[in-house]
């Protein structure tokens, strides 16, 4: 099945062993980081013209990725292949802990970014990504886990709501 | 016709593609003018090209009470019990509908249905002439896919089998796989399958023309569009590696990292299929860095000459293999590719030779598929066509000019169209089975009739004769 928000696989789904493992980001990384991020938002671009991509985006992607590596209160990770793939940065899983001042649990996980190039999105890699980034948010303290992607990417969608989420609150939005 | 095809005219009008023809490369530009003129004033003339005539004898209204009411009851409470006996009772067994939103009408465009109606009495008349199908043309005003889906499904009861025509890419595919999912019918789409079939034909006697076999060439595929799309898929029915085959657009070789292939999940899903399976090794670039060493050029994509260059086919391996189908201009001249070193060459023109005609195909498909009542007309049977094509121009001999037969070998369609009843009956989805012989007899009879009915029209003078044409002050120069 498809890694959550980076795109449903429309494809082969043959494999089951899964061809990729995650570690932490390193600052190293970011030269491939940063591509595979906007291959992320310009799929996203594809469900909704309120998502288009700035001009500029490559190096908010920088930002972005650096701060959260230096954030504790972010988890970045780096999806490696396996085998002849080894060492090759295929994709990447991006959460961050969120207060929640009025609700229980008081801190919740949100997934704001999961994407894994086409190859290597096969059975069992998202519900592998989701395990490993749900654990590691909880290790640190969430008591809830959260993703966020577009409402119109009904791949992801259907990915989650197979996997027990539900949607808890909306973001309905019109242009000004 | 898609632009400008020399004289004579071939029934078909296949491979169509874009609409950017370099304008002066062209020398019929001046006679496909010509030849528009002239059909506007003929279409005005009649008054369309089709119409409808009775099947059964009328020798007063005494008659219509077989044909109509009250007898007419009985024949309906027969099929009320069993919807099969449509194809007995009435003429849904010879009836198909051409369908189409004109959302890609030749190269033009989007000419909406209106737009797209004298091309689907064309083709009607193609499907009468040449498969003896009576075809019912019908341009659909819809909205989305999903209409045109649910359209189709409610038109289905009264049609053996349905074309459908000119949609653009890439919903066609979406429509074609819904639709082929749900009716009980055979559903084709001619922009996809037709022109893929007679591809395969002609590939597979340029195969065996320069010793190869499909399941060790490396394949490259020029342009994405309906034809490509359903030709590598027939490629890989006939046991082509995927690995080996590399698919270039405009935007380069096809791959499963390049940039756009996430939006290709979401907006074509057939293509992004194809980007994740084929082109082993990940070669990147464009066409140039494709070609090197490849055995075979399946292009489909721009009309103009200039699309693939003479040191591009001399990059190929030895002996390659060029189909440039653009309409009505290859991608590259065919002596062009031959001086380079092409050992065959195929175009989508009647002037050169070896011409990929889809008229070579969905004519006899679609007699077989209805002679044999199919239920649906999987790809086994396509290839079931290709393979009589091929099998025919090869019992003539094949050589680099020789690789598929002419549309004038009109004796070679009955035979295609037996093979495809044929493959309905060993697929377990005919309705109707026959042995090979009676299938053949069949599209045989079927097949030669409308010309005799319309020779005999004629001679009744029934059809007023075509008017001459006008005369037009010669215009010199362009």
């Amino acid at each position: 099945m498809t890694p959550a928000h980076g795109a449903g696989d429309a494809g082969s789904a043959e494999a089951t062993a899964v061809p990729i493992h995650l570690r932490p980001a390193r600052a190293s990384d970011l030269p491939v980081l940063v591509p595979l991020l906007l291959r992320l938002k310009r799929l996203n671009e594809e469900f909704d013209p309120l998502l288009k991509v700035r001009e500029d985006a490559e190096e908010q992607a920088k930002e972005v990725l650096t701060a959260s590596l230096k954030d504790p209160k972010s988890i970045l990770l780096a999806a490696e292949g396996v085998g002849p793939d080894k060492d090759k940065v295929v994709g990447l899983v991006h959460a961050v802990l969120r207060e929640r001042p009025f609700y229980t649990p008081e801190i919740e996980g949100v997934i704001v970014d999961i994407y894994l190039l086409p190859l290597y999105r096969r059975r069992g890699v998202g519900e592998y990504l989701l395990k490993e980034i749900s654990a590691q948010l909880k290790a640190k303290g969430a008591g809830v886990v959260i993703a966020e992607f577009p409402a119109q990417n009904e791949i992801a969608s259907r990915f989650y709501a197979k996997r027990g989420f539900r949607a808890i609150t909306g973001r309905h939005a019109r242009p000004l | 016709m898609a632009g400008s095809v020399p004289a004579p005219v071939p029934p078909g009008r296949e491979p169509r593609r874009k609409s950017r023809v370099k304008r002066a490369a062209d020398p019929s530009e001046d006679q496909t003018d010509e030849l528009g003129r002239r059909a506007v004033e003929l279409s005005r003339f009649y008054g369309g090209k089709i119409e409808t005539v009775p099947k059964v004898p009328v020798r007063s209204l005494a008659d219509f009470a077989l044909w109509y009411t009250p007898g007419v009851a009985e024949v309906s409470r027969a099929i009320h019990g069993d919807r099969d006996l449509s194809f007995e009772l009435t003429g849904r067994w010879n009836t198909i509908a051409i369908v189409t939103d004109g959302s890609r009408v030749l190269g033009l465009g989007d000419m909406g249905p209106e737009g797209a109606l004298p091309v689907m009495e064309g083709k009607a008349l193609l499907f009468r002439w040449l498969g003896g199908v009576d075809a019912v043309p019908l341009p659909i005003q819809v909205g989305s896919p999903d209409e045109f889906i649910a359209t189709v499904e409610r038109l289905a009861p009264a049609f053996g089998a349905i074309n459908l025509e000119d949609i653009a890419s890439p919903k066609c595919f979406g429509i074609l796989e819904q639709l082929q999912k749900r009716l009980p019918i055979p559903v084709w789409h001619d922009d996809q399958l037709g022109t893929a079939a007679a591809t395969i034909a002609g590939l597979l006697n340029a195969l065996e023309l320069t010793h190869r076999s499909v399941k060790e060439v490396r394949t490259v595929l020029l342009g994405a569009g309906a034809a490509n799309i359903a030709t590598a898929r027939l490629l890989f029915a006939l046991g082509q590696d995927p690995h080996k085959l590399t698919l270039v657009d405009s935007r380069g070789i096809l791959d499963a990292e390049r940039s756009d292939v996430d939006e290709l999940s979401v907006r074509n899903p057939w293509k992004y299929r194809l980007a994740l399976k084929t082109n082993g090794g990940g070669r990147t670039g464009g066409l140039n860095e494709a070609l090197q060493g490849a055995d075979v050029l399946l292009a489909a994509s721009t009309p103009d000459p200039n699309t693939i260059s003479a040191d591009q086919v001399r990059s190929m391996a030895r002996d390659p293999i060029v189909f440039a189908l653009a309409n009505p201009v290859p991608e590259i001249w065919p002596h062009v590719a031959r001086e380079a070193g092409a050992a065959v060459v195929a175009t989508g023109r009647s002037d050169f030779p070896n011409q990929v005609n889809n008229s070579l195909v969905f004519p006899a498909v679609f007699r077989g598929v209805l002679d044999a009542r199919a239920r649906s007309i999987p790809d086994e049977i396509v290839l079931a066509a290709a393979r009589e094509l091929a099998r025919h121009a090869a019992d003539r001999g094949l050589s680099h000019d020789h690789l598929l037969p002419t549309m004038e070998e009109t004796e070679v369609f009955p035979h295609v169209a037996a093979a495809v009843a044929d493959a309905a009956v060993r697929q377990g989805i005919a309705r109707r089975k026959h042995s090979h012989d009676e299938f053949l007899e069949r599209a045989v009879a079927q097949m030669s009739r409308p010309g005799r009915l319309v020779r005999a029209i004629q001679a009744a003078r029934l059809l007023p004769p075509l008017p001459s044409p006008p005369a037009r002050p010669r215009r010199r120069g362009r």
